[in-house]
């Protein structure tokens, strides 16, 4: 055979005469991207994606079907050929009408593969669920309680009937994982269950999830703050061989979970033990430690001070995940008394006093609140807060909120459930002074509120209705409006104009070379904890690549999405089955004490509600060649925007599933089908844009020959074909 | 002996002509001293239906216009051999340059000898090329005497003719076949169709002479569906040439053999892709080939093909005939002999034009066409349809010539040749074109597939006052990465239309886009209807037209036009009298 | 074939095609202009009986049958209009018509009017260019078009169609 010489983007290339230049290339170790291509199937020429262009020759052209000459010299990467390759990625994106993922999982700040626990849930697979979720999230049986689940509001089941209860089946999975059947079930502090044959049927029981631990890096960091986000970006940091240390100033880890969430939440030992699987990959934990200057909040007093300084100059790089724990004040006069707390500081307090691991969360010290409550705010920690004062005793609790209900932006649940333990809410009102008497607070007066003229956001702003007031006699007032970051110790750092430590939001870098910043202490404050998580794992993405040479900026991996309008009307006429509702210990019992209130899912109720799951995301994600064709170029199809071809879900081939809807008319099915099954089953029907394409056969021995081929669907590049049953 | 002869293309029958043949026939009696006979179609589809009076061969008097209800006044004239009552029907001088002005090598019989008489062709030198090429030529000596003439494919990409025919003669293979592409798919061109009605022998002697030279065992037409006369015409004249021994086995006792068929088309644009037509004629769905291999190599069933147009070989046997230098002589530098050309639209005369060459495009519209009609301005014209473009009035003077016209960033292309005036919208004809080609292409390729639909998508928002500010950039950026990328010839030129008129009348576009205002007043959805008081008589009839009940006014006074009821059908506009009512 | 009225008539009169085809996969489109000639449209059967007699895959006749605009795969009415869209015929106003036919008929582009008398289908081109608009009926050309003719002309078709009385398909 006469061999040739080539040159492919720089590399010199040998093949032999008559081979295509995808061929050789390929030989040679040169990717040229396609999708229509498939060893063992004539070439097709529909993708347009294989383009190259070759010095002194006219046209572009297809490296899947065009024979090679001696000498040429080709790229994949001119201009021209870039251009007509992003275009060609643009416009079968722009009418593919797919999910990549589920929108939970686009709606989780840590992008958690919800769809694909749920599965594993709906089969059984408890550990299978927790070792997806640990891909994320290091602590889902304590996320799965708190987390007000923005995977939920976006689930599209919310189309059918109501969306899935996503957040309490990972907490389901995760006790389980953590062999725990309530949370206070036979567990003795810090023990890890490490599997083995379970005493009462005689069943192999899986141990808790550990994941693996890369070979050691021999590469340092530290992470200041033991919150959510320190803990993720700690996990993950060392399950890439990282040596990694945390340091909190508070005398446990866990942060706002630990000392901001009510124990009647999240209990406490669920916590530590999800800390404690944590500690167990060798990430070492060190508490009562906290950076610089004055003690501030006052909690910290007591703990070991070091210096930003000195952590850099011992270790290769620092992620900074302190947090914002300073309430800030209510703003009205009289805010000084004696009696006005801040909410978080409240919690915190409250925490301290609860007993750590008591089943019964009884208080080892008493703490005074008095009769009367009246809580300013209403976020989540104006619920915990208003909830936690009805449990020390408060007989009247009060929140205060200047706009209505349906503005509030704490949890509809968690709201729910204050006004069942009692809570008075005092809608569209704002404290105006507070009232005190020989220091101590005495009343409070509330400006009355109404909501005006909706802004530019669209949100009615509520203005004081002139002279309208109203006066509530209070023992305690406890302002929930918002935290900030205590910048002591850090004063090296850039902070923002709000006192806020500036981060770069791709890669988490501070003014300070080896130094990064995540969670609520950066950019935008305060958020939830998934958010905080969600940072925790892109930090350590990002650190890992600083600590391999070279910072790779994270990126938000572009996903085909399909159009919620179409998807809501093809939802319309699905058959309906109801959301599990959560059980719940009645408010009347939990009103009194700091028990969990949630009785946790009964296994067969956990398994129905998995089972609801839609299934919105691709199968095939992980393996789709179009996205990661797509992926590997900076696209942006929505400028090109249009109709789709015409779409549909069908069954006719007896074990596929065929979506037509992500088609990309590659006809390697049919030409699968026609060349390697010589069965001739699939063709096309129509011209153009609005071609399909669709099975046609009426003989019994081709549908049974069809059954078990499955060859179209394993050349499909993208999801539109699925193997079933 | 007189004839009278009716000119039946398919244009003619539209405008009557049928009728009007059977009108002259019903007013003839027995024994008449003159004959009826009919012929095709001489291009002046202008003057439609048509009635040449012949002496013998000698043409006496072309009427024109001749409607069913003149047939007794012109058989009773002829009858008695005094023409002088039919001055009203002939053709006036300035009418007849249409055809003085032209050169008819192609077209050399069209309009002039029955179409399906055999005996008609071959006293114009029929069938007079194909005996000599194979009594007295080479296959080599043929293509020798084609590469001399210059002679190039008239499809509209203007390849050597001689290069393809050598290809497939040179092409290793013992069966090889002659194709000809009569899919004439531009729309708004219709060259091809009147040469098979007019002068089929014409197109079976140049694929003869063709087949003979590349060695093709069968010659095969593909011809487009939507043209039933030219397949009644080309079947009979298919079965008078093998009658004849001009077809078949050994041809002319040469030993030379080679069968002749036609296959119709079932109405797909991209069949007019060489590899796509070759698809169609094994029956399959036409979708163009990966090239290589070519078809001189493995076209129809994979063997040495050879494919071309059918003005292409209309040419040939008078080539053969008058020899290629003559050929040559005409045109220019680097476009040879004549080019036929559907000139349409807004023109004054508008019909079948043959001209050399290396003639102005101002030239054919202004001298040939008579200008545009109603004496409105010109604004530009379209070349090579939706694989073409637009060229504005200021570059009229461009020549007829492959490269000239290529540099407009129009084409050549087959011969559509359609006049616009200052009342077209542009954008509109780009959304036209784009239109058409979304709905043609075969969806085989990504760029073409959806790539000609998103294009159409932006510029129907364009038109509909939708259009957003970058999307000119936006359809530029899609232009040039289709042409790049699309696989075959319709999606490499689909954007043409668009890149022209962006070129050429971009202001149109920022009209559309930042103003929301059509500049010449077509796009619907930018206009609004008014009636002028000052004009209007308040005779109410556009009142009593309108669909939408859109107009109001007592009699006698000034109406006015409601713009939310009205649906902007131009009704009114076209019923008033007064030219009262006017678009903005 | 259980719907079809007359199947054996029918199906004889397509085998006398299919024998004159050869039985060709080559043929088909020639084949199946002649199954649309004899049905007037292509039933789903007949796609299958052709796959079956030519050795073609069904899917492969469905390809065929709907890549090219000739055929159809529904019944027309007694009369298709088939209106030229063409360059020449769009230049002069064939949009402004084929809205005129449209509201006229109650119908839009590929359908057929309920009484079943008019099917209104655009065309590419006619090659009648010269006397733009243009359109056909069945296989008459009616060119130079205006509204008022085109409303003329569908009156006139419709009173034919009253008097012969009964629709095809």
């Amino acid at each position: 055979m006469e061999q040739i010489k080539i040159t492919i983007n720089g590399k010199e290339c040998i093949g032999n005469k008559g081979d295509s230049i995808l061929k050789i290339a390929t030989a040679n170790g040169v990717y040229i991207p396609t999708l229509c291509h498939f060893e063992g199937v004539k070439d097709y020429g529909a993708c347009g994606i294989c383009l190259v262009e070759g010095e002194g020759l006219p046209k572009l052209m297809r490296a899947c079907s065009t024979a090679a000459a001696d000498g040429w010299v080709l790229s994949t990467e001119t201009d021209r050929v870039k251009k007509a390759r992003k275009i060609a990625l643009e416009l079968l994106m722009s009418d593919h009408d797919g999910d990549c993922v589920g929108p939970c999982s686009l709606n989780c700040p840590a992008g958690t593969d919800a769809q694909g626990y749920i599965k594993q849930i709906a089969l059984g697979n408890d550990y299978q669920a927790v070792k997806i979720v640990k891909e994320t999230n290091p602590l889902p049986a304590s996320i799965g309680r708190v987390c007000p689940h923005p995977c939920e509001k976006n689930c599209r089941r919310r189309f059918v009937e109501q969306p899935m209860s996503i957040a309490y089946m990972k907490y389901f999975a995760a006790d389980r994982d953590l062999h725990l059947t309530s949370p206070y079930d036979g567990v003795t502090d810090g023990t890890v269950f490490r599997g083995g044959m379970d005493g009462k049927c005689g069943i192999s029981i899986p141990p808790t999830y550990k994941p693996e631990v890369k070979k050691a890096t021999g590469k340092k960091v530290a992470v200041i703050g033991g919150g959510p986000g320190g803990l993720t970006a700690a996990f993950f940091l060392r399950r890439n061989g990282h040596e990694v240390t945390v340091y909190d100033a508070m005398p446990e880890m866990g942060g706002m979970l630990r000392y901001g969430i009510p124990e009647y939440r999240l209990p406490k030992r669920i916590l530590h033990r999800e800390i404690a699987e944590i500690a167990n990959l060798g990430v070492k934990l060190v508490n009562n430690v906290r950076i610089g200057g004055e003690a501030s909040p006052a909690a910290f007093t007591g703990a070991e001070v070091i210096s930003l300084e000195s952590l850099r100059k011992d270790y290769d790089a620092v992620v900074i995940a302190v947090g914002a724990w300073k309430s800030s004040s209510v703003g009205c006069p009289g805010e000084d008394a004696e009696g006005v707390l801040g909410g978080i500081d409240f919690l915190r307090d409250v925490a301290l006093a609860v007993q750590p691991y008591d089943p019964e969360g009884t208080l080892s010290r008493p703490i005074n609140i008095g009769k009367k409550v009246a809580i300013v705010g209403g976020g989540n920690t104006a619920m915990d807060a208003c909830r936690t004062a009805v449990r020390l005793g408060a007989e009247d609790v009060y929140v205060i909120y200047r706009r209505t209900r349906n503005e509030m932006p704490a949890d509809e649940e968690e709201i729910d459930d204050a006004i069942e333990e009692g809570v008075t809410f005092k809608f569209l009102t704002n404290p105006a002074e507070i009232i005190s008497e020989n220091g101590k607070v005495k009343r409070i007066k509330l400006q009355v509120m109404e909501l005006g003229e909706p802004d530019a956001s669209g949100r009615r702003s509520p203005v004081p209705v002139e002279g309208k007031f109203e006066i509530l006699d209070v023992d305690t007032v406890i302002a929930a409006i918002g935290q900030k970051l205590d910048p002591t110790g850090f004063e090296e750092l850039e902070f923002n104009r709000k006192g806020i430590i500036t981060a770069d939001e791709a890669t988490f870098r501070t003014n300070l070379e080896g130094v990064f910043a995540i969670g609520d202490a950066t950019n935008k404050g305060a958020d939830i904890a998934i958010a905080a998580i969600g940072e925790g794992n892109k930090a350590a993405l990002v650190v890992d690549s600083y600590l391999n040479g070279e910072i790779i900026p994270y990126k938000k991996p572009f996903v085909s999405e399909r159009d919620e309008e179409t998807v809501k009307k093809e939802l319309a006429e699905r058959e309906k089955a109801a959301r599990v509702i959560m059980p719940k210990r009645t408010p009347e019992e939990r009103r009194h004490d700091f028990k969990e209130v949630n009785l946790g899912f009964a296994e067969e109720d956990v398994r129905k509600e998995a089972a609801r799951c839609l299934e919105c995301g691709c199968h095939d994600y992980e393996d789709c060649r179009l996205i990661f064709t797509a992926r590997r170029e900076e696209i942006c199809p929505a400028r090109l925007k249009g109709q789709h071809h015409p779409g549909f879900v069908e069954q006719k081939l007896v074990s596929i599933e065929r979506n037509q809807n992500k088609c990309i008319l590659c006809n390697l099915c049919i030409r699968t089908c026609d060349e390697n099954a010589k069965k001739g089953i699939l063709g096309l029907v129509g011209r153009g844009f609005t071609s399909v394409i669709k099975p046609e056969f009426n003989d019994p021995s081709v549908i049974a020959g069809c059954k078990d081929c499955h060859l179209c669907a394993d050349a499909c590049p993208t999801g539109a074909l699925k193997i079933i049953g | 002996m007189m004839k009278i002869v009716v000119g039946q293309g398919s244009c003619g029958i539209a405008a009557g002509a049928g009728k009007t043949y059977e009108a002259i026939k019903a007013c003839m009696t027995e024994q008449e001293p003159f004959e009826l006979g009919s012929t095709g179609c001489n291009g002046m589809c202008f003057l439609e239906p048509i009635v040449d009076i012949y002496d013998g061969h000698k043409l006496v008097k072309r009427l024109v216009n001749v409607s069913a209800d003149k047939a007794e006044a012109v058989v009773s004239a002829v009858r008695a051999g005094d023409l002088s009552g039919l001055s009203e029907m002939v053709i006036k001088p300035e009418d007849e340059e249409f055809l003085t002005q032209q050169t008819r090598i192609a077209l050399r019989n069209c309009g002039i000898i029955d179409p399906e008489d055999i005996a008609s062709y071959k006293e114009r030198d029929g069938y007079k090329a194909l005996e000599k090429v194979l009594t007295s030529m080479t296959p080599e000596e043929v293509i020798e005497e084609i590469k001399v003439s210059g002679l190039a494919g008239r499809g509209g990409a203007g390849f050597p003719t001689w290069f393809k025919w050598n290809a497939a003669r040179q092409s290793p293979g013992e069966e090889k076949y002659l194709i000809c592409n009569a899919d004439e798919g531009d729309p708004g061109a219709f060259m091809d169709r009147a040469v098979i009605e007019s002068d089929p022998h014409n197109l079976i002697e140049g694929m003869m002479i063709a087949a003979y030279a590349i060695g093709a065992s069968e010659a095969i037409v593909y011809v487009r569906a939507e043209y039933p006369l030219a397949i009644i015409h080309l079947n009979e004249a298919i079965r008078q040439a093998r009658e004849a021994g001009y077809i078949g086995q050994n041809i002319l006792g040469t030993g030379f053999s080679c069968e002749f068929r036609y296959m119709a088309g079932a109405g797909a644009f991209v069949c007019g892709e060489e590899t796509a037509l070759i698809e169609s004629l094994e029956g399959k769905r036409g979708m163009p080939r990966l090239k290589p291999p070519f078809p001189a190599a493995a076209g129809y069933k994979m063997k040495p093909s050879n494919i071309n147009n059918v003005e292409t070989f209309a040419n040939v046997a008078w080539i053969i005939l008058n020899g290629g230098e003559k050929f040559a002589a005409m045109g220019t530098e680097n476009s040879k002999g004549t080019k036929v050309f559907a000139l349409t639209g807004k023109i004054r005369r508008g019909g079948l034009v043959e001209i050399p060459m290396g003639q102005t495009l101002r030239h054919v519209i202004f001298d040939i066409g008579g200008g545009i009609r109603e004496d409105k301005k010109i604004k530009a014209v379209q070349l090579g349809g939706p694989s073409g473009g637009c060229i504005p009035e200021h570059l009229l003077d461009t020549v007829i010539d492959y490269k000239a016209l290529s540099a407009t960033g129009a084409i050549m292309g087959s011969g559509g040749m359609v006049v616009m005036d200052e009342n077209t919208c542009m954008v509109g004809m780009a959304k036209f074109f784009l239109d058409f080609t979304s709905k043609e292409s075969c969806g085989k390729c990504v760029h073409c597939r959806i790539g000609t639909r998103r294009m159409l998508e932006i510029l129907n928002r364009i038109v509909e006052g939708n259009g957003k500010d970058g999307d000119i950039e936006l359809l530029e950026e899609l232009c040039y990465s289709i042409k790049d990328g699309a696989l075959c010839g319709l999606g490499q030129t689909a954007p043409n239309p668009v890149l022209t008129t962006i070129r050429y009348f971009r202001d149109e576009y920022e009209a559309h886009i930042g103003e929301k205002r059509c500049p010449a007043a077509e796009c619907r959805d930018l206009l609004m209807y008014y009636i002028d008081p000052d004009k209007c008589k308040g005779c109410t009839a556009c009142a009593r037209k309108c669909p939408a009940d859109a107009i109001s006014g007592t009699v006698k006074s000034a109406h006015s036009i409601d713009p939310e009821k009205c649906i902007k059908c131009g009704t009114c506009k076209s019923t008033c009298k007064f030219d009262a009512i006017y678009v903005k | 074939m259980s719907d079809c009225c007359c199947k054996d008539e029918n199906m004889k009169a397509l085998d006398k095609v299919l024998d004159e085809c050869g039985h060709d996969a080559g043929n088909l489109i020639t084949i199946l202009q002649n199954a649309q000639e004899i049905y007037g449209y292509l039933p789903s059967e007949i796609i299958y009986y052709v796959a079956s007699q030519t050795g073609i895959s069904p899917a492969r006749v469905m390809g065929v049958a709907t890549f090219y605009s000739q055929f159809r795969l529904e019944p027309v009415g007694k009369y298709l209009i088939m209106l030229c869209k063409g360059t020449a015929c769009h230049v002069n106003g064939s949009d402004t018509l084929e809205d005129v036919i449209c509201s006229e008929l109650g119908i839009s582009n590929g359908q057929t009017t309920s009484d079943g008398i008019f099917s209104l289908k655009t065309v590419a081109c006619l090659g009648c260019c010269s006397l733009s608009p243009v359109m056909m009926i069945n296989d008459e050309v009616f060119g130079l078009l205006t509204s008022d003719k085109v409303i003329g002309i569908l009156n006139d078709f419709r009173k034919k169609a009253q008097e012969e009385g009964g629709t095809q398909a």
